[in-house]
């Protein structure tokens, strides 16, 4: 499916097509990594709606990029029970071994550095959300480990392959 | 009704009011930020806190309503302590650089503290700065984010009231701002109303910034000169230089509200153009020279076309007792009834005059609080935006069904209930199609006489090929009770503007016998196009507008004005321009009127002007038609001379003057004086308060009106009697529809008639000239949005930008009709409109110079 | 021993697929309600078993559904609340990752109950995994009748959209949540009117969190009696607890309503970690009061809790033990809400923003004499003041913090560095 009819689909759930615009969103940004203004438009355009509107969304909504990110984006949990199990330690590790403070991409943009607030995954605390999955009960090894893991998927980072890999209007 | 108590004062309300409401009324002072009357409360400030027996917690006023036996208190020292921690928590993070703010002096924020506040802030952590620099997002809106307290009353006012969806709320918490699509507001309506309703120096006005402070400023009430709205603003100036308008919290038709044209298109009495002193033509050229030296040559030149025939044409922007005093001037000193007050079109005065008699003289917020509203032959969201608001806000909030009719679709079709799309020039084929459905519907509700005087006049009549055809607008108006018709000026350019009159005529009678006792009001692009006809600028009729014919009225007007009035109805506009051709025009006097650029065929009006053997002007800017002329006399601008203007309410308004003529320039009435004298003549009274004082005496609807009765809503002016039901009027000679293109013009939201053109700012927001057509019609013709594109008529052509309009309909090509170097009416033939013209891609992109103004934001 | 009822397909293996559900009798109870009660007599059996909203406010649910006008001439809308953003909280999410029909059952019976015939499930965006289950869930359900028109047999009709949320924690309070619904900034809305009367596109709209939900099925399969034997009369039933921070066996716990906090704690939740001492729990998820030490003893439900001047919210259990300076807790709770308010209201937005400022200054030892006093104030600026019940969370934890910690803050000030370091 295309990006206009996965949005034209999911906006059939709704009596009103500003409903969709936050669904429509989640779709564009899984299409092009983030949302840039071009992006926001085409979303309005799509939906019929203002386009104010989208954009009132995209910037509200914390999981909504209008920049773009790493290709991992890692989300460290900070919240209280986090914070309780020591995920500062974590932060401190992973700002030295990536060599970026949070809030940072690497040269590479391969990663991403947040924190974000509790997760709803406390039972596994310290937590963190790396794309679409939660890695729970961590730490330095197990994050080391995960690293490595997710450096691995990655062939051969050389710059010129990731500026090809670059989502489109990024 | 409920019975109600606050801090001990016991009143009776209607329910659901709010405790708010209730206060004011008792006069009880709450302080409130983002309150605004005319918004559904919000409740997010928290400065209107109030204690309410038997709840715990404090409520807001301003969204509570007040239930039977309430007991209210807004005095207690919990209130004080709250009100003050509110303002202590939002001067915290704000800037307080007020001393280089221009809100300073008249900011809400600081007289709220004075007020209410702490009277030391206990904050001494660091002020928040998340913007170190204002953000310009617009030619004419710039924004100070750290100053904003979140009122959110800009952004709802933007959407809500104005319809333009604008203006947003981007992030959350203390990192949210008020901003425009990716920072920019481009391509929104300009209109600054939110800058109007920001308590603080948030948004602010680029054009005026840092150029005063407010209690620098000569602050003059007054009504803008713009469309027939008639709104209330107040014009700022230093040293009689303008600076700013403003609109006025509670008066007027607009209350805070004004339109592009009204905030920012003011600045056009500093335009370039001025005529600096009288000019006579000499060898061909025009030559300044003394008034002396101009009378000298007028008296002479009248003199010698003495025995031919006389004409004048005069603007329906200037005020009425300017208008009053020139058909006055041409009638007792002229000798003649060849008068007319529009540029742009004959005043169809016969078919007129039934309608006016029913005119419905009270103020559009009463005439819209009702069932169902009808509005035929404009866009009501670019003619007359401010109406349209009000229209907007009866049709969300007041539960009133819109329904609309017209060639030219608008923003506010959005909340129609009902849309009839006019084919280019078919209003009164729809019009009498929509006659025939509302009978239809109506059926038994009809008496057999009717029907088959209807069933005569109908015939096979069909409308528009709007979605939803006349049936849906017919069933409407059936079904509901009240309904109120608002109808625009397509239906007086229209070159069958007679019979399309005669159909409105014809569903005003139906409406009445079916009882749904209709309300009329024309929406005119004219500020005072009400007054023109009413001050009996026009070949037909005298003041009242009264028939000529009738020897009563003229007998009247004959004794008052102790002269003469010529008996026989006088030459309207087109048939003064045939009498110019004919060569048996001799002085043709112009006062504020550019027929050259307006007229709908500038070959043919240039060609009669060159005909007439003397064409006077009297303007205050140099226009083409002035340029033509033989002897042009400066005349006071608007905001030089007092007067009144009465808009399409039947309002009459103070047009209040707020700086001398500049130059040489005189008033009006004192050059009417200067060329009565010429020949020896006068035209008394001459002074503006005593002609007021004459209008109020002479016409009827004005009775008994005083000037200083004109109060800062002014005053109405009342309504005739309407005429008793007679007979229906045949319906329009069934004619071809034709398939191709059809050029219509009218005005767009940034430009009123050509003054607004000579608004520096206007022109800094506006759009290049455009071409407007549908997507569909420019798929086939291979054109893609801001095309330079060719229009060509069998007459003439023009070059323009291509604008394709998602809700236009095929076949309707539109030209704003404001753009004077476009020269849209060579394109033009009489009789011919709408034109049929062809488009097409220019061949070489053409340069056109200095217009490439497309604002894309700073 | 407690027989788990609302977990009891939670470990079962693929627990989450229908063929699991069904052979556990699940939708059994959906098929007793449509053949044998009518919508009133639903009502009235989840008034009877006094069930009590498990969001946060402890609602009783059923009066809340006969709020519901009974004739409307707008659709009426079920949504479930699926936003779990209370820190502490993620009970949620493990009955929708691993027992999706269960929730789906609750809600097919509810919105029959009321009359609704569309739901949404607003689901934090974060949770992928639910997300799916969910989906995949409603699919199986659809295709097996349970969803969908005339389900088994009856005359009700019924579907259900996943809506992810895409992070914000206010979208977890109802009003804001239908704002976020209809594709708006999520900001609460004023009341009245009230979702029950005016909600989603200004129709009449319940709004109840997932455990709510599921308890309906069970309760229509055991009889209201049951579940009001279960616990306190008045705050009855099966309750999970989220139980996180400084113990050793963090996780989900079924037990009964009122169960004191210690023996959840200590007994079931395995005590503090070695070697050292509790020091305070928060009870409810970071907008509830935190309780110290001394007051374990208390029934988690929402009247004893309510009495020992905190609350049951979303039962998220938060230990915090010795070793964890509270100072440092309460400033990374406000920075919490401060970043999550909505910015609507004044008191909450700013106000928000300079307790984070002052407690910040605290925490780092640059705390000054009359910062205490100030924080005192602005607790009193804010509490009772905000649009919604955020700013008043934000507000009541803090004055608590402030109460029993007192001397940790005052020690802060005064010595000019965090005793903890
Ligand atoms: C700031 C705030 C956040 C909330 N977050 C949640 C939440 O994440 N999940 C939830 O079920 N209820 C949450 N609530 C409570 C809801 O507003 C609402 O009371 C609840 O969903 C009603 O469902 P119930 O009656 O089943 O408890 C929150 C309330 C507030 C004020
Ligand atoms: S308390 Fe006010 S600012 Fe805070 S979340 Fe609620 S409405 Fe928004
Ligand atoms: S005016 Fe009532 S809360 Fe702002």
């Amino acid at each position: 499916m295309t990006m206009r009819e996965k949005i034209e689909q999911a906006a059939g759930r709704y009596p009103d097509q500003r409903s969709a615009i936050m669904p429509a969103l989640l779709i564009a940004q899984r299409e092009h990594g983030h949302l840039p203004g071009a992006v926001l438009e085409e979303v309005a355009e799509i939906l019929g709606v203002e386009r104010i509107w989208v954009y009132e969304l995209a910037t509200f909504y914390t999981l909504f990029h209008t920049e773009p990110v790493g290709k991992f984006h890692l989300q460290l949990c900070d919240n209280v029970s986090c914070m309780l199990r020591r995920s500062e330690d974590l932060l401190t590790h992973l700002e030295e071994v990536l060599g970026i403070k949070k809030g940072g991409t690497t040269p590479d943009g391969l990663f991403t550095l947040s924190t974000v607030e509790c997760l709803g995954a406390c039972e596994m605390a310290p937590v963190m959300q790396v794309g679409d999955d939660y890695h729970g009960t961590l730490d330095i090894e197990r994050i080391d480990a995960l690293i490595a893991r997710l450096r691995a998927t990655v062939p051969d980072t050389t710059g010129a392959d990731l500026a090809a890999a670059e989502p489109p209007g990024g | 009704m409920a019975s109600v108590t606050i801090n001990g004062q016991t009143v009776e309300v209607e329910a659901g009011s709010t405790v708010l409401q209730v206060a004011q009324r008792l006069g009880i002072e709450v302080p409130t930020f983002c309150y605004l009357k005319r918004l559904p409360p919000l409740a997010s400030c928290r400065m209107c806190l109030v204690e309410i027996e038997g709840l715990r917690r404090l409520q807001p006023s301003c969204a509570t309503a007040v239930t039977d036996g309430m007991v209210v208190r807004t005095d207690t020292p919990l209130i004080d302590e709250t009100r003050s921690a509110m303002l202590d928590m939002l001067l915290a993070n704000h800037p307080l650089d007020c001393p280089i703010c221009d809100k300073g002096g008249e900011c809400e924020l600081q007289d709220m503290v004075m007020a209410y506040g702490p009277g030391k802030s206990r904050f001494r952590d660091p002020k928040r700065v998340f913007h170190s620099r204002d953000i310009r997002l617009s030619p004419v809106v710039i924004m100070n984010v750290n100053r904003c307290i979140q009122c959110q009353r800009c952004v709802r006012m933007c959407e809500e009231v104005v319809g333009a969806v604008a203006l947003g709320t981007v992030e959350k918490g203390m990192d949210t701002a008020v901003t425009g699509f990716e920072g920019s507001l481009a391509s929104c309506d300009q209109c600054g109303n939110c800058i109007e309703v920001c308590p603080v120096g948030a948004l602010m006005s680029f054009p005026y910034r840092y150029k005063a402070r407010p209690w620098d400023l000569a602050e003059t009430d007054t009504v803008c000169p713009h469309c027939g709205t008639g709104c209330q603003l107040t014009v700022g100036a230093r040293k009689g230089e303008f600076m700013r308008v403003r609109s006025k919290e509670e008066h007027g038709v607009n209350r805070e509200t004004l339109c592009v044209r009204g905030r920012f298109g003011l600045d056009f009495i500093e335009g370039h153009g001025r005529i600096k002193r009288p000019m006579i033509r000499r060898d061909g050229a025009l030559v300044p020279v003394s008034w002396d030296e101009a009378g000298d040559h007028l008296r002479r030149r009248l003199a010698a076309v003495e025995s031919k025939a006389a004409g004048g044409v005069v603007s329906p922007r200037l005020p009425n007792e300017v208008l009053y005093q020139f058909q006055k001037l041409m009638r007792t000193v002229f000798r003649t009834n060849n008068i007319d007050c529009s540029s742009r079109w004959s005043t169809p005065f016969a078919a007129l005059a039934p309608l006016l008699a029913s005119y419905t003289r009270a103020p559009l917020e009463e005439v819209i609080g009702v069932d169902s509203l009808l509005v035929i032959g404009c866009n009501v969201t670019e003619e007359n935006p401010v109406t349209e608001y009000l229209l907007r806000d009866a049709a969300r909030r007041r539960g009133a069904r819109l329904l609309m009719l017209s060639t030219r679709p608008s923003r506010l079709d959005a909340d129609a209930e009902a849309v009839v799309r006019v084919p280019p020039g078919r209003e009164a084929t729809s019009l009498a199609a929509l006659v025939a459905a509302l009978a239809a519907a109506a059926g038994d509700k009809l008496s057999g006489d009717v029907l088959a005087a209807l069933g005569a006049v109908t015939g096979s009549a069909t409308a528009g090929n709007g979605s939803n055809g006349p049936d849906r607008l017919a069933a409407a108006l059936n079904d509901g009770g009240t309904v109120t018709v608002l109808v625009g000026v397509d239906l007086l350019r229209s070159s069958e503007a007679r019979v399309a009159l005669h159909q409105l005529g014809n569903l005003l009678q139906l409406l009445r016998r079916l009882g749904k006792n209709p309300a009329l009001q024309i929406l005119f692009d004219r500020a005072n196009q009400m007054g023109a006809w009413d001050m009996g600028a026009l070949a037909a009729a005298l003041p009242g507008p009264q028939a000529v014919a009738d020897e009563k009225v003229r007998a009247t007007f004959a004794r008052t004005w102790r002269a003469e009035i010529p008996a026989e109805p006088g030459a309207d506009l087109d048939t003064m321009l045939d009498l110019c051709v004919a060569g048996q025009m001799g002085a043709l006097y112009l006062v504020g009127s550019d027929p050259l650029i307006a007229y709908p065929d500038r070959e043919f009006v240039a060609r009669a002007f060159g005909a007439a053997d003397l064409l006077i002007v009297q303007e205050s800017f140099l226009t083409e038609t002035a340029a033509l002329a033989e002897v042009v006399l400066p005349a006071a601008g608007y905001g030089e001379e007092p007067g009144s203007f009465t808009n399409n309410e039947g309002r009459i308004q103070q047009v209040r003057k707020f700086r001398q003529p500049v130059f040489e320039a005189r008033d009006n009435l004192a050059i009417f004086d200067f060329v009565a004298a010429l020949g020896g003549q006068t035209v008394q009274p001459s002074t503006q308060i005593e002609i007021f004082d004459e209008i109020a005496r002479v016409i009827p609807a004005y009775q008994a009106l005083t000037w200083t009765g004109l109060g800062a809503d002014g005053a109405f002016t009342k309504a005739g009697q309407i005429p008793p039901l007679g007979a229906f009027h045949a319906p329009p000679v069934a004619s071809h529809a034709s398939d191709g293109l059809m050029l219509v013009t009218g005005n767009c939201l940034f430009h009123n008639g050509y003054l607004s053109e000579r608004s520096e700012i206007l022109n800094t927001i506006a759009n290049d000239p455009y071409v407007a057509m549908s997507a569909e019609d420019a798929v086939q013709l291979g054109l893609s949005d801001g095309d330079q594109v060719v229009v060509r008529s069998t007459r003439s052509e023009l070059t323009a930008q291509l604008k394709i309009e998602k809700s236009f309909p095929k076949g309707l090509v539109f030209v704003p009709e404001n753009y004077r170097s476009l020269r849209l009416n060579s394109l033009l033939r009489r009789g011919e409109y709408p034109c049929p013209v062809e488009v097409q891609k220019a061949e070489t992109a053409r340069e056109i110079e200095g217009r490439n103004r497309v604002w894309r934001g700073a | 021993m407690f027989e788990p009822v609302l977990l009891k397909n939670v470990n079962v293996p693929e627990g989450h697929l229908l063929s699991s559900y069904e052979a556990g009798g699940g939708y059994r109870a959906l098929g007793k309600a449509l053949r044998e009660n009518t919508p009133d007599e639903i009502i009235e059996l989840i008034k009877r078993s006094n069930l009590r909203g498990r969001g946060g406010a402890g609602f009783p649910t059923g009066m809340k559904w006969s709020f519901v006008p009974k004739r409307a001439d707008k659709p009426k809308y079920l949504c479930c609340n699926a936003d779990e953003g209370e820190p502490g909280t993620f009970k949620d999410r493990i009955i929708m990752e691993r027992d999706p029909h269960q929730l789906i059952e609750g809600m097919a019976i509810s919105a029959y109950a009321i009359g609704a015939e569309v739901a949404y499930v607003y689901v934090r965006g974060e949770y992928v995994l639910a997300i799916r289950r969910l989906e995949q869930a409603i699919e199986e359900a659809k295709a097996k009748g349970y969803l969908g028109a005339r389900i088994l047999g009856s005359d009700f009709n019924f579907v259900v959209h996943v809506h992810c949320g895409a992070g914000a924690y206010i979208c977890g309070e109802e009003t804001a949540m239908l704002d976020s619904l209809e594709g708006k900034r999520a900001q609460p809305r004023l009341k009245p009117p009230f979702p029950a009367v005016a909600g989603l596109y200004a129709s009449p709209t319940v709004i109840n969190n997932v455990e709510t939900l599921v308890c309906v099925p069970h309760i229509v399969a055991r009889g209201a009696d049951w579940f009001r034997g279960i616990g306190p009369e008045k705050s009855p039933g099966p309750k999970l607890y989220c139980v996180s921070g400084q113990v050793r066996k963090p996780g989900l716990y079924e037990l009964p309503m009122g169960i004191p906090l210690r023996e959840l704690v200590e007994d079931h939740a395995g005590g503090p970690l070695p070697e050292r001492k509790i020091k305070a729990v928060i009870p409810g998820g970071v907008s509830a009061p935190v309780i110290p030490e001394q007051g374990l003893d208390v029934g988690m439900d929402f009247d004893s809790l309510a009495a020992a001047g905190t609350m049951l919210g979303s039962a998220g259990v938060i230990v915090v033990d010795d070793t964890t300076c509270m100072v440092k807790v309460a400033t990374r709770i406000i920075e919490f809400f401060h970043h999550e308010s909505c910015g609507k209201c004044t008191p909450c937005r700013e106000g928000l923003n300079w307790v984070v400022k002052v407690l910040r200054r605290i925490e780092a030892g640059e705390g000054e004499a009359g910062d205490m006093e100030q924080l005192d104030m602005l607790c009193k600026g804010i509490f009772g003041n905000t649009f919604c019940a955020l700013g008043d969370g934000a507000a009541m934890g803090l004055r608590a913090a402030l109460a029993h910690f007192r001397e940790e803050f005052v020690a802060h000030i005064e010595e000019r560095r965090c005793p903890f370091h």
